[in-house]
């Protein structure tokens, strides 16, 4: 696949803080990106960067194949309508109706009025929304104005459509319509998406490739899948993936002890891949070494369209650290937590 | 009360409105842009300028510090230049629109500034040009702003314009200090009062509604 965007040593600082330092990534065409990182991490930054509202001190973004670190506020103004912009708090003229606010992009490009009002019922179709075109954005639902804003944005045909936290103001029905519009527009269209938000849980939804920033350093890129398989250690992903990875129950947490000894239980986390979660691993385990499994937290979920299995269990039995063995080598990664008493 | 009684408030009122709604539309023709262009050369503002925009806020400021009828008198050399004349109706519309131009002027940049600063940015990330942004969003975001804004220029001016009136201006001022206070005739100097009383009512009336109108 051809790279539509490839962002090379990007940083940028405001008065000695440096809001981006480093970055470095590339994404694909028709790719759903997620960038993900806590308030104050560089996720702004780096989309004003993307968006050509901010030019970064160092670094190159390549936007099918043109800088624009290196263009002048004109040919930025004619770059700028290449990229769609969603916004958290929608950011709908309340003066133009919902035709009027989708119109905009069009008569800034300056395409003929026939060819707009076109333009506009497709977009309305699309987006779900027939029949609003008349009502004023204060007559809505914060959904439905999500709607709008979505349908604004792809209403010049941008080549990257960039949606700042746009779920983060939304009720979980209206985030969970928001994202499945935009997995269809992502499908149906080909269109490249970045999303950026705090939410982890949207992050596993939604994006195939993910970005996680911290104090303006970009320190994971890849797959959800290849989060869950990385130690968190109490870094930046640990308080990420609190909310949307099963976490150790307090009361095992309290009686977690580090050495071996008869009578304890192993306590594992397991991330399997679509592979994994398919076959009969501690059945399989149990036949092998005579070891009972106990699945504390967890379970397999589906990410990207395939199965993925993110839990923390406890083995119980003789022979533990053959049990170990074999799952280390069925699964992404294990990561042993510790021994608790048999009996809690 | 006789007929005389009432050609003369008529008159006058007639001739109040003139000043007041003359003043008030070079007060806008004038003082928005003047508000457009204090935002848009200020701090985070489209086209960036030193010092000028804070100079011409300076010299806005000073003419709001001059009392009215303190500028009146002065601006008489300046009238005289523009209208011919000192004296009249036409001839008061010259201090009273530059009085209201900053007045105006200010109270528009306070409904601008009120914009939401989102709107601007989207628009700007549309590949919008600076005089779209004014075009699309400053200006029609703000009208219920700029409309209060009118209404409070048009009613303030009401009362100016009963100032002008010392200077020779006429109108409902006029009338009910010569009337009313330098003839002891309370009759011309109450129905005065109610005749301004009602237009202040009405302009407020029809500033409100529009107000709400442009607020959808």
């Amino acid at each position: 696949m051809t790279l539509l965007l490839d962002v090379q040593h990007l940083s940028h600082e405001f008065s000695g803080y440096k809001a981006l330092d480093d970055v470095s990534f590339s994404v694909k065409k028709g790719e759903i990106v997620g960038i993900i990182g806590r308030s104050g991490a560089g996720k702004s930054t780096l989309l004003r960067c993307l968006c050509a509202l901010e030019r970064p001190q160092q670094g190159s973004i390549l936007l099918n194949d043109i800088d624009l670190t290196k263009q002048n506020e004109t040919s930025l103004t004619q770059i700028r309508r290449q990229i769609g912009l969603v916004f958290q708090h929608f950011n709908l003229l309340t003066s133009r109706s919902v035709a009027g606010n989708i119109t905009l992009p069009l008569q800034i490009a300056g395409w003929p009025i026939t060819k707009q009002k076109e333009r506009v019922e497709e977009l309305l179709r699309l987006v779900g929304l027939e029949g609003f075109g008349d009502k004023y954005p204060s007559q809505l639902s914060g959904g439905q104005k999500q709607r709008v804003g979505i349908a604004r944005a792809l209403a010049a045909s941008p080549s990257l459509l960039l949606c700042d936290e746009a779920t983060s103001a939304l009720d979980p029905e209206a985030t969970t319509s928001i994202l499945n519009l935009l997995t269809d527009i992502n499908q149906t269209l080909g269109l490249t998406i970045i999303l950026i938000t705090h939410e982890m849980d949207v992050i596993r939804r939604f994006a195939q490739h993910v970005l996680v920033m911290d104090h303006g350093r970009l320190v994971e890129n890849g797959t959800f899948l290849d989060l869950l398989c990385k130690n968190r250690d109490g870094g930046p992903l640990q308080a990420l993936l609190t909310e949307c990875s099963p976490q150790l129950p307090p009361e095992f947490y309290k009686s977690l002890q580090p050495q071996p000894a008869p009578g304890l239980m192993s306590v594992l986390r397991l991330v399997l891949n679509d592979q994994a979660t398919r076959r009969p691993l501690f059945s399989q385990m149990a036949e092998l070494f005579q070891v009972e499994t106990i699945l504390l937290q967890g379970g397999i979920t589906s990410l990207d369209n395939k199965m993925a299995g993110d839990m923390i269990i406890a083995l119980k039995g003789e022979r533990l650290f053959e049990a170990q063995a074999f799952l280390a080598l069925k699964v992404q990664h294990m990561e042993a937590m510790g021994y608790v008493p048999a009996d809690s | 009360m006789s007929r005389q009684i009432l050609d003369v408030i008529l008159n006058a009122t007639l001739q109040t409105l003139e000043m007041v709604f003359a003043s008030t539309a070079l007060a806008v023709l004038f003082g928005l842009p003047l508000a457009l262009f204090l935002i848009t050369t200020g701090p985070k503002g489209l086209y960036r300028l030193p010092f000028i925009p804070r100079l011409v806020g300076i010299i806005i400021d000073a003419l709001r510090a001059v009392p009215f009828i303190i500028l009146l008198v002065l601006l008489i050399p300046v009238t005289r230049f523009i209208a011919g004349t000192s004296l009249g109706t036409e001839a008061a519309i010259v201090p009273l629109s530059i009085a209201a131009i900053p007045y105006f002027a200010r109270l528009a940049e306070v409904a601008i500034r009120d914009v939401d600063p989102g709107l601007i940015e989207a628009v700007r990330a549309m590949g919008g040009s600076r005089l779209t942004i004014m075009r699309c969003v400053m200006i029609p975001e703000a009208l219920p702003g700029l409309i209060g804004s009118l209404t409070v220029t048009l009613i303030t001016l009401v009362g100016a314009s009963a100032m002008a009136g010392t200077i020779g201006a006429g109108g409902l001022g006029d009338l009910a200090i010569r009337y009313g206070y330098q003839r002891f005739n309370t009759t011309i100097m109450l129905w005065v009062v109610a005749v301004l009383i009602v237009m202040v009512c009405l302009i407020q009336l029809v500033g409100s509604i529009m107000t709400r109108w442009a607020r959808r």
